[in-house]
């Protein structure tokens, strides 16, 4: 039933400027923002079950019966220099992704752009960075995916998560242009932002697991 | 009818009193910069072996961890905003992380994780064919 005095719903969601201003629902959280929670909480299990794997594999090459394979490990391959450069330039794209969602919420459209796509270079360094080292694992005794467990552990885990950063680069693409038109919403930043730092919180735990620990 | 009232609806809004607007750019720099810190010691780790031998080595791994979950949670509490959002939001998230975290511990454990009992096939290196049960046989036969 309408009420003509009483102001109307679009009124109200055109007066709200920050993205964590309350909304029109019953929690007062928007439901692209939880809906993005709800998917980072449910990734979360997904990541665990692959860290898991690798963890359970990562010792065992090629002597498991039935499945003769490469008999080295596929950590005996890793550059940790290389990888901590990577993983410094995740960790620095999650700052530019913090500085966009300030930029919006002060309509600082030329910052926007500036940060955004920043984000979305240093997003792609980090994939060509994970697409050298994929290409460094084979050309050395060939240590591609199925070469043993524990190398198709490790492909699995960190190729899902380098999916998940080609992703998070499409989105900035895509707000990138949208904020050329100016209809990009406040919110719309800080959702893709949610999902960008969620995938360098698991590059913080895949790093630390994967590469660090012996 | 398409109209709804913008009253009606927003009385199911609950206000967020502990709800404050995020860090500013300088503050979100300062936590940069511990990030960064935190990593390079991470980092640092890989040489202390050789550095300072096996202590080196029996520090780094425990350190590594708490090194991990300090920059887990700067980067949920600051970047992500958890710290000055709605509770709802962090109990979504922090809850999963702690029902992954007692689910794949679980998982390790009856997988033979921290021993090898039940999977000898799973060593390495690959454990000696069991020759004093076959010699026995053998003897015996």
């Amino acid at each position: 039933m309408t009420n003509a005095a009483a102001p109307q719903i679009e009124d109200i969601a055109s007066e709200v400027e920050f993205p964590d201003d309350e909304h029109l629902t019953a929690t007062g959280i928007s439901n692209e923002k939880l809906g993005m929670w709800v998917y980072l909480a449910s990734d979360i299990l997904l990541f665990g079950g692959m860290i898991s794997t690798y963890m359970i594999y990562r010792n065992r090459p090629g002597n498991i019966p039935g499945l003769a394979g490469n008999t080295h490990r596929i950590s005996e391959y890793f550059d940790i220099p290389f990888t901590s450069m990577t993983s410094f330039i995740l960790l620095m794209s999650s700052l530019t992704m913090v500085l966009s969602v300030n930029a919006i919420i002060r309509h600082d459209y030329a910052r926007l752009r500036l940060w955004l796509s920043t984000t979305a270079l240093l997003g792609a360094l980090f994939l060509g960075g994970q697409a050298y080292e994929f290409q460094s694992f084979v050309s050395k005794d060939n240590m591609g995916f199925t070469a043993n467990v524990g190398a198709s552990a490790f492909y699995a885990l960190t190729g899902l998560h380098g999916v998940h950063v080609a992703i998070g680069v499409i989105m900035l693409l895509v707000l990138l242009a949208l904020s050329f038109g100016r209809t990009i919403k406040p919110e719309a930043v800080e959702v893709v932002g949610l999902y960008w730092h969620f995938v360098d919180i698991v590059w913080v735990v895949i790093f630390t697991i994967v590469y660090l620990i012996p | 009818m398409s109209s709804v009232t913008a009253q009606n609806d927003h009385a199911a809004v609950p206000a967020d009193p502990g709800h404050t607007h995020g860090p500013t750019d300088m503050e979100y720099f300062r936590i940069f910069w511990v990030l960064f810190a935190i990593t390079a010691l991470e980092v640092s780790t890989y040489w202390w072996e050789d550095w300072f031998g096996d202590i080196g080595h029996k520090v780094a791994i425990p350190l590594l961890f708490i090194m991990m979950a300090i920059k887990f949670f700067l980067v949920a509490g600051y970047f992500m905003h958890l710290k000055f959002d709605a509770k709802l939001l962090s109990r979504t998230f922090y809850g999963a992380f702690a029902f992954s975290l007692i689910l794949y511990l679980a998982a390790l454990t009856s997988m033979n994780f921290w021993s090898d009992h039940g999977n000898a096939w799973f060593n390495n290196p690959t454990p000696s064919p069991p020759t004093t049960v076959l010699e026995a046989e053998t003897a015996g036969g």
